[in-house]
């Protein structure tokens, strides 16, 4: 995907730690109604950082900012790195009976502003389909219609998708809508040793309670970055009230991390 | 041996249906269909304008005439609709007001026309009997065309509909391949129109993709069984034609836009 060519040498330097992702002081805007203002944040090489808010805070506003799919009214993105973008599902066409293994390869194909004139997969890249189809446990549906699918199994193609493309950065907007509890901890589990391989992760998620262990920092946006570090820091009730208007509780677990009583407002 | 005429109409049934094959399930899959009638009646309005030139003494061909009122009216419609991210009933929207403005300059450029509301009547109605060996040649290469795009264009017309969202974010210039659609779309109408008339090209271009999508199992099935639905009924208009004083484009249609209501009614 976008590559932003940047010398990551000077940036290591600079730094000491290695930034993947340098969102500085940015406002996003759709037709003059602005949805994101003035937020900035740092997001280094294997983070794991959940971004969290209540409907329209400007989660996927975000997220697009880093992708590069629209353009900060001010302020400047900056990315070091390959990207793959997972979107929400209600941004998926329902109706288009594609092949599962079709669905997923479409982000080799796409990679890349350049055309490509050959449909045909690489032997290397055919394997890249089939690991990113396993990992998230949807090998055997590799030749079912999309449209067959219940709504956890496209949500997991989708992510299947984002991790063919092997990037340095991952981009996912709630990527757990609709998927049943084992494979959630299966994907999280992924996530984590994605991260710990040193590939950056950034979920926006609205319950943050079955990652808060592999989590490295949450955000928590409402329009403006209300907080961003580490859990135990921005799972305060000072800012959840800010974010979502109530404070929500929280508890302590036996391996004495916070856990936020309600995933959501919403639930 | 068959009659030239029936030879013509056979021929313009076969692109009709590669037509509606292709650029119908690609609109069908970016649910652009509405853009379709919209279209349709921008063609009418420009192949009304090249009878009225005509009428002043100079040549135009009637389809070439649509062809362009079609083409513009389409990319006005994406143009209006821009900067909608992934919001394709607000594009709706822009090609609803569109298409009032298309077929107000029709009724007015029809209206103008003294000598030949005969042709009028032909353009509205369409008589696939009728073709010309000139009408005939023009759906040929606008046929090819639609053809050599959908081939190049294939994969990133599916991935832009698929999910928009992700084919940008991948790089992709969306914007760029939905104006192709729409002139694509513009072409396959004005290709449609020369056989069946304005009023029956929505019939003909939506209905047989629409229908194919229902019982589709994959994509490769919903273009080979719209490209059947759409040469059974044309086959069907024509026979039926010579048994009965029927226009064959008015049974075709009617047979095209029957299948969906059958299929839905199979599906529940
Ligand atoms: N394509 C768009 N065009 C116009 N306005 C938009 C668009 N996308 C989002 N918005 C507006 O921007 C604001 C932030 O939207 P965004 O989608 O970023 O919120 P979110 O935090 O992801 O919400 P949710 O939890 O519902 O997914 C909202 O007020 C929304 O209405
Ligand atoms: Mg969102």
């Amino acid at each position: 995907m976008r590559a932003i060519k940047t010398d990551e040498g000077e940036n290591r330097r600079k730094t000491g730690a290695e930034v993947k992702v340098e969102v500085k002081n940015i406002t996003c805007a759709y037709n003059g109604h602005v949805a994101l203002k003035d937020v900035s944040m740092d997001v280094m090489r294997g983070e794991f950082v959940a971004v969290m808010g209540p409907n329209g805070s400007g989660k996927t506003t975000l997220l697009r900012a880093i992708a590069g799919m629209i353009k900060p009214v001010k302020g400047e993105v900056r990315v070091y790195g390959s990207i793959s973008y997972m979107p929400q599902k209600d941004y998926v066409n329902p109706n288009i009976p594609m092949k599962v293994w079709d669905v997923v390869a479409m982000s080799i194909l796409a990679k890349g502003k350049k055309f490509r004139w050959s449909v045909k997969l690489s032997e290397e890249e055919k394997r890249a389909v089939e690991e990113a189809l396993r990992a998230v446990a949807m090998f055997e549906f590799r030749n079912a219609p999309f449209t067959d699918l219940s709504g956890g199994q496209q949500q997991r193609v989708l992510l299947a998708r984002a991790l063919a493309t092997k990037p340095d950065i991952l981009l996912l907007d709630e990527p757990f809508n609709g998927v049943d509890l084992p494979t959630q901890e299966k994907i999280i589990n992924l996530l984590s040793e994605l991260s710990s391989r040193g590939i950056t992760v950034i979920t926006v998620v609205h319950n943050v309670s079955p990652l808060i262990h592999h989590v490295s920092k949450i955000a928590l946006l409402n329009k403006t970055l209300i907080a961003y570090g580490k859990p135990e820091e921005v799972l305060t009730a000072e800012n959840t009230l800010r974010a979502y208007g109530v404070s929500i509780p929280v508890t302590v677990c036996e391996e004495g991390y916070l856990h936020p009583l309600f995933g959501d407002i919403h639930g | 041996m068959l009659p030239p005429f029936l030879e013509r109409a056979l021929l313009a049934v076969v692109l009709i249906s590669v037509n509606a094959s292709l650029t119908g399930t690609f609109t069908v899959f970016r649910n652009a269909s509405f853009l379709v009638a919209g279209a349709a009646h921008a063609a009418l309005a420009g192949a009304a304008l090249a009878i009225i030139i005509e009428e002043l003494g100079f040549h135009v061909p009637v389809l070439l005439g649509g062809l362009v009122f079609a083409v513009i009216a389409s990319l006005a419609a994406g143009y209006a609709g821009k900067g909608k991210l992934n919001r394709v009933e607000d594009l709706n929207t822009a090609i609803a007001v569109s298409f009032a403005f298309s077929m107000s300059l029709a009724v007015l450029f029809i209206s103008m026309i003294r000598e030949y509301a005969a042709r009028v009547w032909g353009l509205l109605i369409g008589d696939l009997f009728l073709i010309s060996y000139s009408d005939l040649k023009m759906m040929f290469f606008a046929t090819l065309t639609v053809i050599l795009v959908s081939l190049l264009f294939y994969r990133a017309f599916m991935f832009v509909s698929f999910d928009q969202e992700v084919a940008l974010a991948y790089g992709m210039n969306v914007r760029l391949y939905d104006y192709l659609l729409l002139t694509m779309i513009a072409v396959s109408v004005v290709v449609i129109m020369g056989g069946v008339g304005a009023i029956l090209v929505f019939a003909m271009f939506v209905a047989p993709s629409a229908t194919a999508v229902k019982f589709a199992r994959s994509t490769g099935f919903v273009f080979a069984m719209s490209f059947l639905i759409s040469l059974f009924s044309g086959l069907f208009g024509i026979y039926l034609s010579f048994q009965l004083p029927f226009s064959p484009g008015a049974i075709a249609a009617l047979t095209a836009s029957s299948t969906y209501f059958v299929s839905a009614f199979l599906k529940n």
